[in-house]
């Protein structure tokens, strides 16, 4: 019988340190996967933790991760070898095929950037595949900015807007919260756009509200959520919201439906 | 097929059932209730019939004897990880039609939600079911109702008196037991041994429960939440009484006296209780009492329903019984059923 | 008329000499407070054939018919007599009503016929001491009380006795929901924490109230099969100093505390200033004089106690000094 809750190793090819707090982990890994779906990576006798795939190649995947609980500071302090257990991918991810040909923006606040960083490259690389692509991506500070070598090679096919909540005086980037970039947008076909809003609950909230003010239907709007996760398969019952349940439906939801999902 | 059989050679096959099977059944513990002096109904493993509770229901329902209130997950050592063994013996769970409903539920959740559950599973094969009847309705039950208040799901059905066990033997992996008896038997006693044997069960409940029809968004700022949200310490006790919680929340240790051993398991989980929703980075969802019992009520009267046809409650009543403010769970389905929600 | 009234015999018989001339009162105990509704009626006939009608509440559970006349005094034991009966009290003399003063009503919180909180039945092992004890002329003053709540305010008594329970910890029924840690820091002595999502209970912490069993949503915690009990001994209110009793056996069991307290009328009939008014000494004032390694001696002879009893080798009241 299949036991669903035993991790695999896998092999850590390479560690991208993007602060004193968030890394990226390229894994090996060559199942089928989505950008938006995650692994619970496993660190045997301190626990498990949801981690989103934040990028996607031959062969691997890359696990953004913010040292912010008992697991992922294990991840860290006593990373050792060249391998972490882990298992999944579970959930749905974000379906690039969905927004073939369509003008994308993706709004990202913090590690939010992380799920939907695969749909950022994807279309980084395959440009000829969509009408065009905005990315709005907000960190608290400066020095919580993630994926910096990756901004510079998305700004060469791209709009990028990287802001700060605060900065320091003298700071020569955008300052202000995401939302505060959303009305100037201009979006040619409305029809056939798609937002992808990605970030902590309010932010996700506020964001959604601004693009819907922009008379883009809802449909046209993606989400992905984030929820306590002990198992990823169903069953443990803390990432329910009403009848869904975050790690089979989601994380990612049309906004249709995702704006149903309140706690 | 049925039996009618006499107590002390019922007792003798029953002995012999324990030979074969670990038997989980609902017992008095006296003395481990909340208050001193006071008993408690749980399932515990017993080895004869009269150490089972026929009479009144369990304070805690049968799923303990399934899922196990603390289950290792895996065993570590320094490089290596191990599943645990599974039990030697096949287990036999008695319970009553509305935890045979429930383990519909729980069959739901473990087996079809996703994928299966291993441990689940692997418990869930080699268990057979035994339905004790109830001649007359609990005090706080509303299996009418709920549509729970029969059954023929059932391996085995057992009533017992003083004199007499009556059985209905619908497994084929068990009616050797009784065929086996009944060949032990004198011809004569054999005639009178074998008849028809209906389980009893309760025709009306005490309490009822009309189901709301539908629910509109309304139902989230409906002012019950925030009253019943106050009144509620977020004890948990009516998730750990319920026969259809499935919740666990997963917990990595090190043993004390080995850092580098230790194991991973899985624990019972409440949704009212603080921290079921926290996520590392310090978020949480649910702060509200009223949040949180609205999530559970409507988890069992809507949620379920939406992603599996049926509802989730059965009607046990065990929640309404153990509410140490008394909150009542019929009071609140009953209301948002009159105001139309 | 002339009155002619023994009142140290009056006083022995339960009955208190009011400033009133003539007029005095009959004083029913009611050991651990617990007694059958019928009594208030019979009560109620007494004061309202022999009193004023009025009936004070004592601070010992007691009823205190006011206004009767002292020559009534044998016509209302008579009346007694049914009560005294109905609480089941050790009687010398039928129809000669309470038989002794001296030792006062064993008094008792409500205890676990009713209290959530209480560990024990106090009313039973109020009245398993009254057995014991009664009647009995010497000055003593027991309370009992379920919980170290401490409702019944055992300290202020010769013997005070606290109900305990050890708490039984079954890890593999825990959920580690915490409700005992907040139960246990918020109404009690902060005995618990977590250690590998199981509890720790600090055993030298830990007094034995409870609030952890009654907490737990899963019966992890659950009382211990034995009851427990916390002997307090010699507190006092009074003139010269008043005083809370200190602890002297803690996780004693029931038959202990009962033969210590037997002892202690030995060495009370032992050690008595033999001069003292009315021959009743408090037995704290005793233990002053004799030092409290002989009272131990004597209070702890013959007496088992159990494997897991603290006993407190040496104690030392203070309270307020005023002579």
């Amino acid at each position: 019988m299949n036991n669903v809750y035993l991790p695999f190793p896998s092999q850590v090819k390479e560690i991208i340190r993007h602060t004193d707090i968030e890394y990226t982990f390229r894994m090996s890994f060559s199942g089928q996967v989505r950008p938006g779906q995650f692994f619970e990576v496993s660190i045997p006798k301190f626990g498990e933790a949801p981690i989103s795939v934040s990028g996607i190649g031959p062969g691997m995947v890359d696990l953004t991760i913010r040292r912010v609980g008992t697991v992922t500071n294990q991840i860290f302090e006593h990373y050792k070898g060249n391998t972490l257990l882990m298992r999944g991918p579970y959930g749905n991810g974000f379906r690039t095929e969905d927004y073939i040909g369509k003008e994308i923006f993706v709004i990202a606040g913090g590690t939010g950037l992380s799920p939907v960083k695969g749909v950022v490259d994807y279309f980084s690389g395959h440009p000829e595949k969509v009408r065009g692509m905005t990315l709005i991506a907000g960190f608290k500070s400066p020095s919580d900015i993630l994926f910096r070598e990756d901004f510079s090679r998305w700004e060469k096919n791209m709009t990028v807007i990287q802001t700060v909540d605060s900065a320091p005086e003298g700071y020569q980037g955008p300052v202000g919260l995401v939302t505060k970039y959303i009305p100037q947008l201009s979006v040619s076909d409305k029809g056939q756009s798609a937002f992808l809003i990605v970030g902590p609950p309010v932010m996700m909230k506020s964001a959604a509200a601004e693009v819907l003010k922009l008379d883009v239907p809802e449909k046209n709007i993606w989400i992905s959520q984030e929820r306590k996760m002990c198992c990823g398969l169903g069953k443990c019952g803390h990432c329910r919201i009403n009848s869904t349940y975050i790690c089979l439906d989601g994380p990612v939801f049309n906004y249709a439906k995702g704006k149903y999902l309140v706690d | 097929m049925g039996y009618k059989i006499p107590r002390e050679a019922a007792d003798n096959l029953f002995k012999g059932l324990g030979k074969h099977y670990e038997i989980f059944a609902p017992k008095v513990f006296s003395g481990e209730g909340c208050f001193s002096d006071t008993g408690i109904i749980r399932y515990g493993t017993v080895r004869t019939l009269a150490e089972i509770e026929f009479e009144k229901k369990s304070d805690y329902s049968f799923k303990e004897a399934l899922l196990p209130i603390n289950e290792t997950c895996l065993y570590f050592t320094e490089n290596t990880s191990s599943v645990p063994a599974g039990e030697e013996k096949k287990r036999l769970i008695f319970l009553r039609s509305c935890d045979l409903h429930a383990l519909r539920r729980l069959d739901a959740i473990y087996l079809e939600n996703g994928p299966e559950d291993f441990y689940y599973k692997r418990r869930r094969e080699r268990t057979l079911f035994v339905l004790m009847g109830c001649p007359e309705t609990c005090d706080t039950g509303f299996c009418v109702s709920m549509g729970t208040a029969q059954t023929d799901a059932y391996d085995l059905y057992l009533k017992v008196s003083d004199t007499f066990v009556w059985a209905d033997c619908k497994s084929k992996e068990l009616s050797p037991f009784f065929k086996g008896f009944l060949e032990e038997c004198e011809p004569e006693t054999a005639k009178s041994v074998s008849l028809q044997v209906e389980p009893e069960f309760p025709k009306s409940n005490k309490e009822s429960v009309t189901l709301p029809v539908s629910f509109s968004d309304d139902i989230l700022s409906h002012p019950i939440w925030e009253a019943y949200g106050n009144r509620c310490i977020g004890c948990g006790r009516c998730n750990f009484v319920c026969p259809t919680c499935t919740c666990f929340t997963m917990q990595d240790i090190h043993y004390r006296d080995n850092e580098k051993a230790g194991e991973r398991r899985r624990v019972w989980a409440s949704c009212q209780v603080d921290g079921y929703t926290d996520i590392a980075g310090g978020n949480s969802f649910r702060k509200s009492q009223g949040d949180r019992l609205r999530f559970k009520a409507l988890h069992k009267i809507r949620d379920f329903e939406k992603r599996f046809d049926y509802p989730m409650c059965v009607g046990c009543g065990r929640c309404e019984a153990v509410c140490p403010e008394y909150i009542s769970y019929i009071n609140i389905i009953n209301t948002l059923a009159k105001e139309g929600i | 008329m002339s009155l002619d009234i023994n009142t140290k015999k009056a006083k022995k018989n339960a009955y208190r000499i009011s400033k009133e001339r003539g007029i005095g009162a009959s004083r029913v105990r009611v050991p651990g407070g617990y007694l059958k509704a019928e009594i208030l009626g019979m009560v109620q006939k007494i004061a309202e054939t022999y009193g004023n009608g009025i009936v004070h509440l004592t601070t010992r559970q007691g009823f205190e018919i006011e206004g009767i006349h002292l020559e009534d005094m044998d016509a209302i034991n008579q009346m007694l007599q049914p009560i005294i009966e109905l609480l089941d009290i050790n009687q010398t003399e039928k129809g000669g009503g309470y038989p002794a003063s001296g030792t006062r009503n064993v008094s008792a919180c409500i205890g676990n016929n009713v209290c959530p909180f209480a560990n024990y039945n106090t009313a039973k092992f109020a009245k398993r001491i009254e057995k014991e004890i009664f009647p009995n002329d010497l000055h003593f003053k027991i309370a009992l009380t379920g919980c170290p709540n401490d409702c019944a305010k055992v300290r202020l008594h010769d013997f005070g006795i606290i109900g305990m329970t050890m708490p039984q910890y079954d890890p593999a029924r825990c959920v580690a929901c915490k409700a005992c840690i907040k139960g246990c820091k918020n109404f009690s002595v902060d005995a618990l924490r977590m250690e590998n999502y199981k509890i720790v209970r600090d055993t030298e912490k830990c007094i034995g109230c409870g609030v952890c069993i009654t907490k737990c949503p899963t019966r992890a915690f659950t009382r211990s099969e034995k009851k427990y009990y916390r002997l307090s001994i010699m507190g006092r209110t009074g003139k010269r100093n008043p005083r809370l009793g200190k602890d002297f056996l803690i996780w004693a069991d029931e038959d202990s505390i009962v033969k210590i307290i037997l002892n202690t009328y030995r060495f009370v009939k032992e050690y008595i200033d033999q001069a003292a008014p009315g021959g009743k000494e408090h037995i704290g004032y005793i233990i002053d004089r004799t030092g409290f390694a002989e009272y131990k001696k004597w209070a702890l002879d013959g007496v088992q106690l159990l494997p897991e009893t603290i006993v407190n080798e040496c104690i030392y009241w203070d309270g307020i000094h005023y002579g």
